[in-house]
């Protein structure tokens, strides 16, 4: 019998599983298919380090080529696949050609979100490195940057452009940035960090059209907002490649849905990372999450079970955001809460923030605190209830709190 | 070069469990966990953040900057295949004694 497992996807995800397979000691074949023409690489650095010129395209593969002929991972780049046929065994590509396998691993991972309208010569949706290349040859000095969306993905190109000496006037149809994810509170304390380092940050300001001017571009706000530059570069979100799966027969809402174990509705079919809309044990909902470390450990989660090991996947989740010299991190989920409390000095920038909800530690957003997030990440999926008094004073040792 | 060096003595070690030093121009972190004293490159893999300054737990040391987790022993990081070098360390008495010659165990094997 055959055991070739094939994974849909040849990013973060796909690479990592391939990795976890190899090691768990899986013998069979492992086919990758991606239908960018770069082999696997991560995209983290793309908004940052790649961004800046500190890092080149290979600095970004997650598996070099002589890993991949070691150990018998082919990678067939440049190729698109339309359907998984999980009861006869095979992918089906772009050209009518087949691959055949017997486990499949969904791992298309999501593109980044348009807004309608807004498109043209100078208009960069940053997602791969191709759009991260066109990106960095027009950051220099005196260049005019319109970053669309201050979320995360805004506010690390903000900060690579202010480093190369360029202006950057930010668009946030938000009155505050990120404020879905860290509320009103934190979401200030981001957006004093981007006016802080000279970024013009607007809120409540959403995009209505962009046209080409002489040498560049214009945008205009609902509002009646114009702001001309050189380049927009649009950070809105993402939206899940769901196409393969819903030809396939995959049940898919809002990316493609699995449990706990990864698996879809289709019997040798998994799916993992940005894809995924998840069951998530802790949070007792599904959630789609478009996180490095998400699509890390889901992949390696994905790929025990692919092997017949059982393993739950029920990381409290967890994200960073580099820029303007700070480091930025953020564990676990909460869409409403009681509570926010401060351990540490937010005037200071050197802080862990605990989300609180009925008295459950839910999330957590630390500013130059990723030293805490650990034992936060701890606090929230032990689903502890420590006392407010004690998270903030830095006296207690968070590990204390575990037992609450 | 490989040498045996005294870096510290163990009652440095006492109160915060780890202490920099410095060998041959290169920051190493000493952590005491359980009974044993092990030496890292201090100077993560990843992003040059101090692994001094992360926590310890379980038997790992994990970094501030992103939450990469180093098997304190081996230094192996097991999300991302890689690892921190290390050194070999001996108690000997009240002095930590380190070998001078950095290695990286079970990279990519």
């Amino acid at each position: 019998m055959s055991n070739t497992i094939v994974t849909i996807g040849a990013g973060q995800t796909a690479a990592v599983a391939a990795r976890t397979l190899r090691r768990r000691k899986h013998d069979g074949p492992i086919i990758l298919i991606g239908d960018e023409k770069y082999s696997p690489y991560q995209r983290p650095p793309l908004s940052k380090e790649f961004l800046a010129g500190e890092q080149e395209e290979a600095d970004t593969y997650v598996l070099d080529k002589g890993w991949c002929a070691d150990h018998q991972v082919e990678l067939r780049l440049g190729t698109r696949a339309t359907r998984i046929d999980a009861a006869d065994g095979y992918v089906e590509l772009e050209d009518g050609s087949r691959v055949a396998g017997d486990k499949f691993l969904v791992a298309t991972g999501s593109r980044a979100r348009r807004i309608p309208g807004l498109e043209g010569e100078r208009v960069i949706y940053l997602r791969g490195l191709d759009d991260a290349t066109r990106l960095r040859n027009t950051l220099r000095p005196g260049a005019r940057v319109i970053a669309v969306g201050g979320g995360f993905i805004g506010s690390e190109v903000a900060s690579v452009a202010r480093a190369a000496g360029a202006d950057v006037v930010t668009l946030e149809a938000l009155d505050t940035p990120l404020e879905r994810v860290l509320g009103a509170s934190m979401g200030q304390v981001c957006a004093r960090i981007q006016r802080d380092n000279g970024v013009d940050l607007r809120t409540g300001e959403a995009v209505e059209s962009v046209t080409e001017t002489e040498g560049g571009v214009r945008v205009r706000t609902q509002r009646g907002t114009v702001v001309d530059g050189d380049v927009v570069v649009v950070g809105v979100g993402t939206v899940p490649n769901t196409e393969v799966a819903e030809a396939s027969g995959i049940a898919v809402d809002n990316g493609v849905l699995v449990d706990e174990y990864c698996r879809t509705n289709v019997p040798d079919v998994f799916a993992a990372g940005d894809i995924t809309n998840h069951w998530h044990p802790l949070f007792e909902r599904r959630l789609r999450v478009e996180h490095f470390d998400n699509a890390t450990k889901q992949a390696m989660a994905a790929a025990k079970n692919i092997l017949g090991r059982a393993t739950v996947f029920d990381d409290p989740h967890w994200f960073w955001s580099d820029q303007f010299g700070l480091n930025l991190q953020h564990a676990g989920h909460a869409e409403a809460w009681d509570d926010i409390v401060v351990r540490g000095s937010v005037d200071d920038l050197d802080f862990i923030a605990f989300y609180l909800d009925q008295g459950v530690v839910r999330a957590a957003f630390s500013v130059e605190r990723g030293g805490d997030m650990f034992m936060a990440k701890e606090l929230i999926a032990a689903q502890t209830t420590p006392d407010p008094a004690s998270l903030v004073d830095e006296d207690v040792e968070l590990a204390e709190l575990m037992a609450s | 070069m490989s040498e045996w060096v005294k870096v510290a003595d163990m009652k440095e070690l006492a109160r915060r469990r780890k202490k920099v030093v410095n060998v041959d121009g290169e920051d190493v972190v000493l952590f005491a966990a359980g009974e044993k004293v092990y030496a890292l490159r201090d100077t993560c893999i990843h992003e040059q953040r101090s692994l001094a300054k992360g926590t310890l737990f379980n038997g790992r040391v994990i970094c501030p900057g992103h939450q990469w987790q180093f098997d304190l022993a081996s230094g192996w990081e097991e999300t991302q295949e890689r690892c921190q070098p290390t050194y070999e360390v001996k108690v000997e008495g009240d002095e930590v004694h380190l070998n001078t010659q950095q290695r990286v165990l079970a990279e990519n094997d």
